[in-house]
């Protein structure tokens, strides 16, 4: 019985204060007193203001907080006027600590809002890279709207000089959110489709970390308890949104997956789900989604063992002991497969399955087939692929696009295998 | 694995484990900002060797460093007083624990009294607020670890302090400290941490982020101990033994479920007996008995201790029971193994009669008191059926 592997060396850390359940917003007054924290900004989007969720907080908060201010002007796009202006405002109204309510692009405006306040630095440039923060932060509460991305739980943040055409990474343990609240009020009003894909990003996250190269025990522990709990919510919580204990399972996932994947890293297909985003705008969890069995094909030969450990989380005991060993990995690819295929379904057909599926507001494909290569190149320049068990290349990245493009498997036996 | 209501988990401590590990505490101090820490560990128990390689491993960096070596089991707050007395003459800015048990206890202690910036650490109490991140403090375990060294806990000269900013920011695990000296040591390290991680994985409150915590503890020493109590010299076993002791500490503070750990304290408090002795004496007694309470789920165990075939093997309804027999044969193989290095009784242990009845007050103190001490009763001249 090999059951936990112990690597030459690994490293695991995450420090977040986590705090899930169906009112766990009400418990924020508590945890801002307990860091001697009284004025809170609160950073978040239009979306999510209207939506109304900023409300649920305010509500939450009562008036045990002194009257909290709310900036809800983040772009889809995190800008770094944006978190100079966000930074001000904090300064003129004396804040002392900072809410995000959001998805990704929130938390890394207020992970950079954070930087500038704390450091009282004049230009957040100062500290881009990894490593340059040397002390902890003002206290940061992280509230994610969606069950996916993960950014509650990482230490990183990327924003973006527009001006520029510049993209920096931030990077650090002081980048940590103090807590993250999980609250299923947060995610009740997501749409199927939305929450389709972002919940295939969580399991993408959690899939990759389980199989790519940095996997230690504690990430493979975070890994498998969420994939068992994504594979069995996800379908559950897109064909009734309503569920709630489902739809706090589904965040408690996301989060799972989150710690999982951000010490033990992802591969390809993060790798070139990037790419596709900044070559067409794609949403990142339906490339994640897309992805997924492509990335589960490609490295198959390396970490079969790995991916076969999968079948039992998933599938559960019966199809575990039915499948024969040397067919556990391909079973599952195929359940993946199957579950884009249910939330397709479930989703009226807009949950896409293969990239050509993929079709903007006003139904154009998104994906031209002719941009695939300019895809596979632009992957050679995003960091993902060096934790990817396998070596890609431009022809291996191409091919295994064409792939995803049609929606077809992966013909393994054209793989070169290093 | 399901979440219902509000639950919490937290876990500060960074592990950094394996090869070298050593060698990165230039850079991760650097990282928490610190330059100048001080070492504090018992060359009694850890030996000069340990802590020359620990002092080696900052080689070039340019680090100045101060020791204190002198730990030992009395350690109380007039020695963590002393202790304050010179981090501050001298300008320290973390504290490295080396070693286990009182080493750590004692440095927790003092990080506490420099960061609160304490007039007089002697007045430190269990009541004293903890309320903000204290200094950088690493715990470099060696063999003797309890697995309490990562958790929210402090024991010092019988008092307990416990805030979540206690805990570590940093556990390096480098196997050329963690080799077991003999397997009487690492096994009472290894059945510590089994036993916290056993009760955190089956607590009635769920929490998925601390069941990996545990389900990973419980895996490696399932997998490792015995192997490292038959050959102490097997280095791989016995870092994955320390992994999981750090693992099971992480758990261990986000639970409420402590019988056996309260059991195995009150021991190592009035009898100076290794809490992990203690801890597999009750083991099979206790995991019984949560059999019969409502909200605990011995099933949940069965997994880290087999693995995923006998696991899925093993139809739903019998997976308690077979998780207690799997540690029924664990226990006797390792009592094969260590004789009578590893007592079953409390009259193997040699405690003596006349000693009981303290014993039975102090414990009848505890909220738990009445349960805990049909426990004692029991393990007084009761073996455990294997």
């Amino acid at each position: 019985m090999i059951s936990m592997i112990l690597p030459d060396y690994y490293e695991f850390c995450c420090r977040v204060k986590l705090v899930a359940g169906h009112d766990a917003l009400e418990k924020i007054p508590g945890l801002l007193a307990d860091r001697e924290a009284q004025k809170p900004l609160i950073i978040t989007d239009k979306g999510v203001a209207g939506a109304g969720l900023i409300n649920i907080v305010s509500q939450a908060l009562g008036d045990r907080v002194s009257a909290s201010l709310i900036a809800d002007n983040v772009p889809p796009d995190s800008d770094l006027k944006v978190v100079h202006q966000l930074a001000q405002l904090y300064r003129d109204n004396a804040c002392d600590s900072i809410i995000a309510v959001g998805g990704g692009s929130v938390m890394d405006t207020a992970k950079g809002v954070n930087i500038v306040v704390s450091e009282n630095a004049s230009d957040l440039m100062a500290f881009s890279g990894v490593g340059t923060l040397k002390r902890p932060l003002k206290t940061l509460i992280a509230v994610p709207t969606t069950a996916g991305t993960g950014s509650e739980v990482t230490q990183v943040a990327v924003i973006k000089d527009h001006d520029k055409h510049l993209k920096m990474a931030f990077g650090s343990y002081f980048l940590l959110p103090d807590v993250s609240i999980l609250d299923s009020r947060m995610t009740m009003t997501m749409p199927p489709a939305i929450t389709a894909m972002t919940g295939m990003d969580a399991m993408s996250h959690a899939v990759e970390a389980y199989y790519c190269l940095q996997k230690n025990p504690l990430s493979d522990a975070h890994a498998l308890a969420a994939v068992t709990m994504i594979y069995k919510y996800l379908p559950m919580v897109a064909k009734n949104p309503a569920d709630q204990d489902g739809r706090l399972a589904m965040a408690v996932d996301a989060c799972l997956a989150g710690i999982a994947f951000s010490n033990s890293m992802v591969g390809l297909v993060h790798n070139l789900g990037h790419a596709i985003g900044s070559v067409c705008g794609v949403p990142h969890g339906m490339c994640m989604a897309i992805l997924l069995p492509y990335g589960l094909e490609y490295n198959m030969h390396k970490c079969e063992e790995s991916m076969a450990r999968l079948l039992l989380p998933m599938a559960g005991e019966a199809v575990y002991l039915d499948t024969p060993k040397e067919q556990r990995a391909q079973k599952v690819v195929s359940l993946i497969r199957q579950l884009n295929e249910d939330l397709n379904k479930i989703t009226g057909g807009r949950h896409a399955r293969f990239l050509q599926e993929v079709k903007d507001r006003e139904g154009k494909p998104m994906v031209p087939r002719e941009v695939l290569s300019q895809i596979a190149r632009a992957a050679l320049l995003d960091g993902a692929s060096i934790y990817n068990p396998e070596d890609t290349d431009y022809e291996d990245n191409l091919m295994v696009l064409e792939a995803a493009w049609e929606g077809k498997p992966l013909d393994r036996n054209k793989l070169k295998k290093g | 694995m399901e979440p219902a209501s509000v639950f919490a988990f937290t876990c500060p401590v960074k592990t950094n484990s394996g090869n070298k590990a050593l060698e990165h505490l230039p850079v991760e101090l650097a990282n928490l900002n610190a330059v100048k820490p001080i070492i504090i560990t018992s060359v009694e128990a850890v030996g000069r060797k340990a802590i020359q390689t620990l002092t080696n491993a900052f080689g070039d960096s340019g680090m100045t460093m101060g020791l204190f070596d002198g730990v030992t089991g009395t350690a109380d707050l007039t020695l963590i007083e002393n202790l304050k007395i010179i981090y501050i003459e001298k300008q320290y800015d973390a504290v490295i624990a080396l070693g286990g048990g009182t080493v750590v206890d004692a440095a927790k202690v003092l990080n506490l009294a420099v960061s609160l910036k304490a007039a007089d650490a002697r007045q430190l109490s269990e009541e004293t607020p903890i309320r903000k991140h204290l200094s950088p403090l690493v715990v470099v375990p060696t063999a003797a670890a309890t697995g309490l060294e990562t958790s929210k806990l402090a024991h010092l000269n019988r008092m307990v302090f416990s805030s979540e900013y206690l805990a570590p920011n940093l556990v390096v695990i480098d196997p050329r400290l963690t080799g077991a000296k003999d397997g009487k040591t690492i096994a009472a390290t290894g059945l510590a941490a089994l036993g916290r991680a056993l009760e955190a994985h089956i607590s009635a409150d769920k929490n998925p982020f601390r069941d990996a915590y545990s389900f990973a503890a419980i895996s490696f020493i399932k997998e490792n101990l015995l192997a490292v109590v038959n050959n102490p010299g097997d280095k791989k076993a016995s870092l994955a033994i320390l992994n999981a002791a750090a693992m099971s500490g992480c758990a261990f503070s986000n639970t409420d479920t402590a019988i056996l750990h309260k059991l195995g304290q009150v021991f190592h408090d009035m009898q100076h007996i290794p809490p992990g002795i203690i801890m597999g004496m009750c083991l099979s007694h206790v995991l019984g008995d949560y059999l019969k309470r409502e909200g605990y789920d011995l099933s949940a165990i069965l997994h880290p201790l087999t693995g995923d075939d006998e696991f899925a093997q093993t139809p739903a309804a019998k997976r308690s029971e077979a998780a207690l027999f799997v540690l029924g044969r664990f226990l006797a193989d390792l009592h094969g193994a260590l004789g009578k290095d590893m007592p079953r009784t409390l009259k193997e242990a040699g405690v003596p009669n006349y000693m009981m009845e303290d014993i039975l007050e102090v414990l009848g103190t505890d909220r738990d008191g009445p349960y805990l001490c049909t426990v004692v009763k029991r393990i007084w001249d009761d073996k455990p059926m294997t």
